[in-house]
């Protein structure tokens, strides 16, 4: 269904012929598959036309004038996730790349205002040279700052930095018929420094589990919780792409821990979080640890055999910031002590020099994910996931692991073992856990995925495990919701109460059916 | 090769955006963090490193044809390769080579620029002596007294490029640096009756075919003077003669040094002596013909050996950008007294281009002019003086803005101290 003649021309009185294209060049650039996902098909749908807005307003109006004429709209920033593309014809794409502005950096109140198109990259740097950082999504440092833009937002620094589900501040929202709503105290005071009051919340309605993946309208603005920086203002970093070498401000350190057994791990991430001494956790397995490290795949492959003899069992990394030097010396000193009282064993190849100090600044920064995940097949396969209390999701995830196991030996994803990863998150119980999978998209590998996300599915209602994060369309949100108090009863009203016209594509969200 | 020839790499593309930025670990701040002009100015992700390789792909399947639209995104691109730097810190593809290409495909497809259609069809008419006016070819070196080494043999040829014969800032410099490398005592000689163009911006345009006829012409002419080195004035004549021509399967047979290399090497040596104090603050723009496109060409063939691992029988190494020339310009700046270089942001590797590149200075000048207003503006930043190239192209499109900045090439400043 390709835009007719007076509908192009309409929003091209929007945003102007120099933003808007429906030519086939530009539709194909954003329909190669983005790599999220191992599915069959190497192109997703074609949007009928990209536009470019600059502005809410311009937002505004290309909303309104889609809930007017019928044609669907997905807003996406980097749009690096699968649930950036189009789920069907007779949908507009809104590239928010225009929409690119660090609005405030309140240092007194510890908050930031972005637009969509900031990276986290570049509010981090912003925040370094004030003393300040935010969380960074495990994604990496290219995705879009904004913390309802990309997915879940839990990243390295989650520990003390927190997860984008608490640090969404205050909001502006373009709802999917065209009304611009400020949410929290930005909606009664113009400030921006709290969601929840005092004006209207909403914030299970604009968020929810997850957020709606581009299903529920456009976030056009939003405040964002920043935290303590006791590094630099600038981290000075020698050599040469891609061996980035941090020059050590000196407060830095850090550790690949592991265990012989789960509960070894379980302890040791327990301990750290009473003893609030991590600035940064990351549950790498032997296999992340080295694509992280590595600069080839072929280099990956050396590394992943010469950590794993040295490797005991299921770990994490650790990255200790020192406030002060006495500060770090106490850190450090408690850091020693859990590794003794829990018979952890340190990856001794990590621990010093430049292999040490580059990694820590590629953790800080999170520029390794890319590597981790995607630098082996273009495709990555962390197909199943989710986030609750760390039991929860250990267990998950062992459940998870062995049908990883079978695939591997079917051949249909790449033999890495089968260590999942799990990460604590603000320096407690709360946990994130995936299982990650690498392979070569082709049929029988898409077929797969679509038989071990059911597998996994049917684990995590079996075992009581909660929702995973991994409910990116209503066949997995149907399969759920009788398991799970019919949230999707909920769910599917909230869409149509806010999108009566069905224009805000949720392909990836939930639609309105059946209500 | 053929864009197909280059699927596999294509299809590694995971659409982070990656390549649209400088290496992610190198941001120090929102302003400079940018690192393709072509996103930068157009901003559709066709535009960019990744957008480029998933419509690269939909021309590979017939999904996209090679019309008007097609062409316009494909030579509005600077062919700087920082994409491709960026993308490979993380990921192990080649994002620029698909780029060359496509551009092969619109000249077979007819969507060649009209204006170098013209110019490479001209210039096969009048080989061996190319671009710009036949008569004004030796003007550059007016007044030197120098070899020739067609006709005399010659330990080192210096060439010094087009754009001396055409651009008269770019002749004076090519001049300037023939006078230091004789001063020298170089056993020094040029083509006095005309260089040959070496055909490497034939080739970014598209013309493979015309660009490797004139490439086997400069071969035969250099191997034939039996001298030893060719030094180039011009970074893009340096990287073709360095990389393209290897990769094209043509063996030079002589070693390829660019005349700041060959500067810092003499003033190590003591052959030349910066001893007169200039007092200036200069910034160093690296020409990405000379920085991270001049590393040495790697050729590969081979088989990916396991079904979900990019890995290959045999190995495979990529050019990454990072072995390219960066620190003898830098050392000559180093080496005159009274000079103070302060860096700008975005530096070697993952420099932003001079506007220039690809062609685009001929087939889209408001673009050209737009990339170099914000490198003027990031040099603006530095608190420095002037700003400082090695590269002729880069000088040219860099200058005649609105800066109030100085747009010198290093080898002035190296004779003003000498």
């Amino acid at each position: 269904m390709a835009l007719s003649k007076e509908q192009y021309q309409a929003f091209e009185a929007i945003v102007g012929p120099e933003n808007i294209s429906d030519d086939p060049v530009d539709l194909d650039a954003w329909a190669w598959r983005s790599g999220q996902a191992a599915m069959a098909q190497d192109f997703k749908p074609r949007f009928e036309a990209i536009l470019m807005p600059a502005s809410p307003a311009e937002v505004q109006s290309i909303v309104r004038l889609c809930n007017k004429t019928g044609v669907q709209f997905k807003a996406s920033s980097t749009g690096w996730g699968v649930y950036c593309d189009a789920g069907g014809p007779g949908c507009v794409k809104l590239d928010l790349r225009r929409m690119n502005r660090v609005i405030e950096i309140n240092e007194e109140n510890m908050y930031a205002v972005v637009e969509p198109y900031v990276i986290h990259a570049q509010l981090q740097a912003e925040l370094m040279k004030r003393g300040l950082c935010c969380n960074v999504n495990g994604a990496g440092g290219v995705t879009s700052a904004m913390p309802l833009a990309a997915h879940e937002g839990i990243g390295h620094m989650s520990g003390t930095c927190s997860i984008s589900e608490r640090n969404l501040l205050a909001l502006e929202w373009v709802t999917p018929e065209g009304e611009i709503i400020q949410t929290g105290s930005l909606a009664a005071l113009g400030e921006w420094f709290c969601a929840d009051g005092p004006g209207p919340s909403l914030r299970g309605i604009i968020r929810g589990n997850v957020v709606p993946l581009g299903g529920l309208g456009v976030y056009t603005k939003a405040a964002v919780k920043i935290y303590h920086w006791a590094g630099p203002p600038t981290m000075e970093v020698k050599g040469a792409s891609p061996n980035y070498v941090m020059q050590n401000p000196g407060n830095f350190l850090l550790r690949y821990l592991s265990w012989p057994t789960e509960e070894g791990r379980s302890l040791g991430i327990q301990k750290l979080g009473e003893s609030e001494i991590a600035f940064g956790i990351m549950g790498f397995n032997p296999n992340m640890v080295a694509a992280n490290v590595a600069t080839s795949n072929e280099e990956e492959l050396v590394l992943a055999e010469q950590y794993s003899k040295e490797i005991v069992g299921p770990g994490f990394c650790v990255v200790l910031m020192g406030n002060s030097p006495r500060d770090f010396e106490y850190k450090k000193a408690v850091l020693e002590q859990i590794i003794k009282d829990t018979g952890a064993a340190s990856l001794k190849a990590v621990e010093e020099g430049d292999v040490h100090d580059a990694f820590v600044w590629r953790f800080i920064r999170v520029t390794a994910s890319i590597r981790e995940t995607m630098r082996g097949t273009g495709v990555f396969g962390g197909e199943v996931f989710g986030t609750d209390c760390y039991r929860v999701m250990s267990n998950f995830i062992q459940h998870s692991r062995v049908d990883k196991q079978d695939l591997i030996d079917r051949g249909l994803v790449y033999p890495d073992n089968t260590d999942p990863f799990i990460t604590s998150l603000e320096q407690g119980q709360l946990a994130h856990s995936e299982v990650l999978l690498r392979w070569t998209p082709a049929p029988d590998v898409a077929e797969a995925a679509m038989e071990y996300v059911g597998k996994s599915n049917a684990n995590a209602v079996n075992g009581h495990y909660g929702l995973p994060h991994h409910l990116f369309n209503d066949f997995q949100h149907d399969f759920f919701g009788p398991h799970t108090s019919n949230y999707t009863y909920w769910l599917r009203r909230i869409k149509k109460s806010f999108d009566p016209n069905g224009v805000s594509e949720a392909s990836n969200h939930i639609t309105a059916k059946d209500v | 090769m053929p864009l197909k020839d280059h699927q596999a790499d294509m299809e590694s593309c995971c659409r982070c955006s990656a390549c649209k930025f400088i290496p992610l670990e190198k941001i120090t701040g929102q302003q400079y963090s940018n690192v393709c002009p072509s996103i930068s100015r157009y901003n559709f992700h066709s535009h960019s490193g990744g957008g480029r390789m998933g419509f690269g792909l939909g021309l590979i399947r017939g999904r996209v044809e090679y019309g008007p639209r097609a062409g316009e995104v494909i030579y509005n691109c600077n062919l700087c390769g920082a994409c491709d730097v960026s993308c490979k810190y993380a990921m192990e593809f080649d994002v620029l080579e698909p780029l060359y290409a496509m551009r092969e495909g619109c000249v077979q497809n007819g969507q060649a620029d009209p204006a170098w259609d013209k110019l490479v069809k001209a210039m096969e008419k009048q080989a061996p002596v190319t671009v710009g006016s036949l008569g004004k070819r030796a003007e550059w070196h007016k007044g030197l007294k120098v070899k020739d080494y067609v006709t005399d043999k010659a330990a080192v040829v210096y060439h010094a490029g087009c754009l001396a014969s055409t651009d008269a800032t770019a002749g004076a410099t090519a001049k300037t640096a023939l006078s230091m490398l004789i001063k020298a005592g170089l056993d020094v000689g040029v083509a006095t009756s005309g260089e040959i163009c070496c055909g490497g911006r034939s080739y970014e345009m598209g013309y493979r075919d015309e660009a490797i006829e004139q490439a086997k012409r400069n071969v035969a002419r250099l191997r034939a003077s039996g001298a030893q080195e060719l030094v180039t004035g011009c970074a893009h004549c340096y990287q073709y003669y360095k990389v393209l021509y290897p990769k094209l399967g043509l063996d030079l047979g002589i070693k390829v040094t660019h005349v700041v290399e060959k500067l810092a090497e003499l003033v190590e040596q003591g052959a030349l002596k910066p001893e007169k104090r200039v007092d200036l603050t200069v910034t160093y723009h690296d020409p990405c013909h000379l920085g991270r496109l001049s590393e040495p060409w790697i050729a590969w063939e081979g088989v990916q050996r396991e079904r979900h691992m990019r890995v290959y029988d045999p190995p495979r190494t990529l050019r990454r950008g990072t072995n390219g020339v960066y620190e003898p310009p830098r050392e000559l700046l180093r080496s005159i007294p009274g000079v103070r270089l302060v860096e700008m942001d975005r530096v070697k590797e993952y420099a932003w281009c001079c506007g220039a590149g690809g062609g685009v200075r001929e087939t889209n000048p408001e673009f050209a002019a737009w990339t170099a207003g914000e490198r003027l503006q990031e040099a603006e930043s530095t608190g420095a003086e002037a700003l400082v190239t090695a590269c002729p192209h880069c000088a040219r499109n860099l200058s005649g803005g609105d800066s109030a900045l100085k747009v010198l090439d290093v080898v002035e400043i190296l004779n003003k101290a000498i």
